[in-house]
């Protein structure tokens, strides 16, 4: 049996989730979208989802739909927050994680998702941050992602925009700013898996298997540590797999990849 | 507040009540309620300079920019998500400089909506120091908590001339009925000097109260009953999200030109009736199917 990179990253994406979390997507992240579920059906059981666009609390969707509002994600939740309700809630500090992407992103886990290029007259109008700005500062922890490392564009030295924020910006750190969230504490790509150390800087702890240090740091534009165990993400397991197959049978992950990528496919190893 | 006991107009009649250089709310979200018949009868009216926020937005803001009807964008996004990504004739507008981006936030356009809606000069918000959110935004300050001596980024009130918003029901005395998420379109209504609404169907008050009433007959100035009005977005419980129309917009987005081919075609050239026609009866009912089993839902995505 083979598996493919985008099933194989989602799972990665799920397994940043602790049971008993209070968890949220933004909108347009099909992958975390989806990765929520699959922790949910998995390790983390008792979590507390929170269904994106739609503020549902632990739905059973019969499918992820390719638009993040939508009454299938709400199927079999017993409530769902009014839109202020969660936003409140993120704001008070009782939502523990959340997860988030950018155009661009730099080695402080700031990010950028409304421009790049000079503000009056950007080279890319990127879509916007919905409610990141605010809810960044405020939630637990953050697990950043992006499925375009290897384009070189996205992990930049620093970001032309900041809409997000990470731990260092040029303002001050989170704690010179005030804030109470933890930031950001993982940073999955299709290359592999940072985390963040004392000073705030990602740290390279895990790659794909057909990855090198070298292919990461081609396509990296800030400096990075590495981990001095660096190791290879665990691969998925049966229950995972099933899981992310059952949860997203329209297959609304693979739009955040470029197609070349999805051609990255591995095999179950048999013990 | 709007007191009239009936306040049935036609759509060309709401569209009118939307001036040149309002400032316009849009309700609803990404592919959801959107206003969509207002927006396409605008568009035909020719509404210039119009400031609008919203939260995340797609279809609406873009048809309206495309059209030449926006000059300042407030939203928290616009785009298309993952499936058809970013907003095309917005992205080229604001990418040459012909609409100004105030991109906003969620919680600080919900902040800003409070602080109309509770009358008072401003209200303090998390977040936004360290971001560049202030670069668009140099209406906002710094203020010291006189209780903590926290550093609090303030904002003004946002109270917009008028607000559009779809639902799939209301009564002759605009009450309206949505289903959840109401996004920002309660906010919305009370911090709008008038609401401007659609709904697919107009029934009798009892049903409505039946079902729970959304949105207060007092804070809406017009309603018109217009069947599909949020096509290509979705109504629920009548009908889901147009993938495929939706799709037509953006492959004739390419270009300024063959856009406007696609508004005078789809917006300009017809009513809203002649756009049902050429949607097509049998596609439009398609998406009313939703509910008969998982896999005519699943059907409409694929």
């Amino acid at each position: 049996m083979t598996y493919t990179i985008d099933e194989w990253f989602v799972v990665a994406l799920a397994r940043t989730i602790r049971d008993r979390e209070v968890v949220f997507h933004g909108f347009g992240s099909p992958c975390a979208q989806v990765a929520m579920h699959v922790a949910r059906r998995t390790h983390a059981p008792d979590m507390l989802l929170i269904e994106g666009a739609m503020y549902a609390i632990n739905p059973d969707p019969p499918f992820i739909p390719p638009t993040s509002n939508d009454n299938s994600l709400k199927q079999g939740a017993a409530y769902s927050m009014r839109f202020e309700e969660f936003f409140d809630a993120a704001s008070r500090g009782d939502v523990d994680r959340m997860f988030l992407s950018g155009g661009q992103i730099d080695g402080y886990g700031n990010t950028n998702v409304t421009a790049v290029g000079p503000l009056d007259r950007p080279k890319v109008k990127l879509g916007g941050g919905g409610g990141g700005c605010n809810i960044s500062a405020t939630i637990g922890q953050l697990t950043l992602w992006t499925t375009r490392h290897r384009s070189g564009r996205t992990l930049v030295s620093s970001c032309d925009f900041i809409t997000d924020i990470g731990h260092v910006t040029p303002a001050g750190d989170r704690k010179a700013l005030g804030y109470s969230g933890g930031g950001p504490q993982w940073l999955v790509t299709e290359l592999g898996i940072f985390d963040y150390d004392g000073s705030g800087i990602a740290r390279l702890r895990e790659m794909w298997p057909d990855v090198t240090e070298d292919d990461v740091r081609s396509s990296t534009g800030f400096e990075f540590e590495v981990a001095s165990d660096l190791g290879t993400v665990e691969p998925p397991s049966p229950a995972e797999l099933a899981a992310v197959r059952a949860i997203d049978p329209l297959g609304v992950r693979r739009s955040e990849f470029d197609p070349g990528e999805l051609q990255r496919t591995f095999e179950v190893a048999l013990h | 507040m709007f007191l009239d006991p009936d306040k049935r107009v036609d759509l060309s009649t709401a569209a009118g009540m939307v001036a040149d250089g309002d400032v316009v709310a849009l309700g609803g979200g990404l592919s959801a309620r959107l206003p969509m018949a207002l927006i396409r009868e605008m568009i035909r009216q020719g509404r210039r300079n119009l400031h609008v926020v919203g939260s995340a937005h797609s279809l609406d803001v873009d048809m309206l920019v495309a059209a030449g009807a926006i000059t300042v964008c407030e939203e928290s996004y616009v785009g298309f998500e993952q499936d058809f990504g970013l907003a095309p004739a917005y992205r080229r507008a604001a990418e040459s400089g012909t609409i100004q981006v105030k991109e906003s936030c969620c919680v600080t356009i919900l902040t800003q909506l409070r602080a109309a809606e509770m009358g008072v000069p401003f209200l303090p918000v998390r977040g936004i120091k360290g971001t560049d959110m202030r670069r668009l935004h140099p209406e906002y300050a710094e203020m010291t908590c006189p209780f903590t001596g926290e550093v609090l980024v303030v904002v003004p009130p946002l109270r917009p001339d008028v607000a559009l918003l779809h639902a799939p029901l209301g009564d002759t005395r605009g009450n309206l009925y949505m289903e959840q998420p109401y996004v920002l379109d309660e906010h919305f209504a009370s911090a709008a000097r008038s609401v401007v609404a659609t709904v697919d169907k107009i029934v009798a008050t009892e049903e409505l109260v039946e079902r729970g009433i959304t949105i207060p007959a007092h804070l809406v100035r017009g309603v018109a009953e217009v069947p599909f009005g949020a096509h290509p977005a979705s109504s629920y419980p009548h009908y889901a999200y147009d993938r495929s129309a939706t799709g037509a917009y953006i492959r004739a987005a390419g270009t300024q030109e063959s856009l406007e081919s696609y508004l005078d075609e789809w917006v300009r050239s017809t009513d809203e009736a002649g756009y049902r026609d050429r949607q097509g009866s049998a596609e439009l009912e398609r998406l009313t199917t939703w509910s008969e089993s998982v896999d005519a839902w699943k059907g409409l995505f694929a």
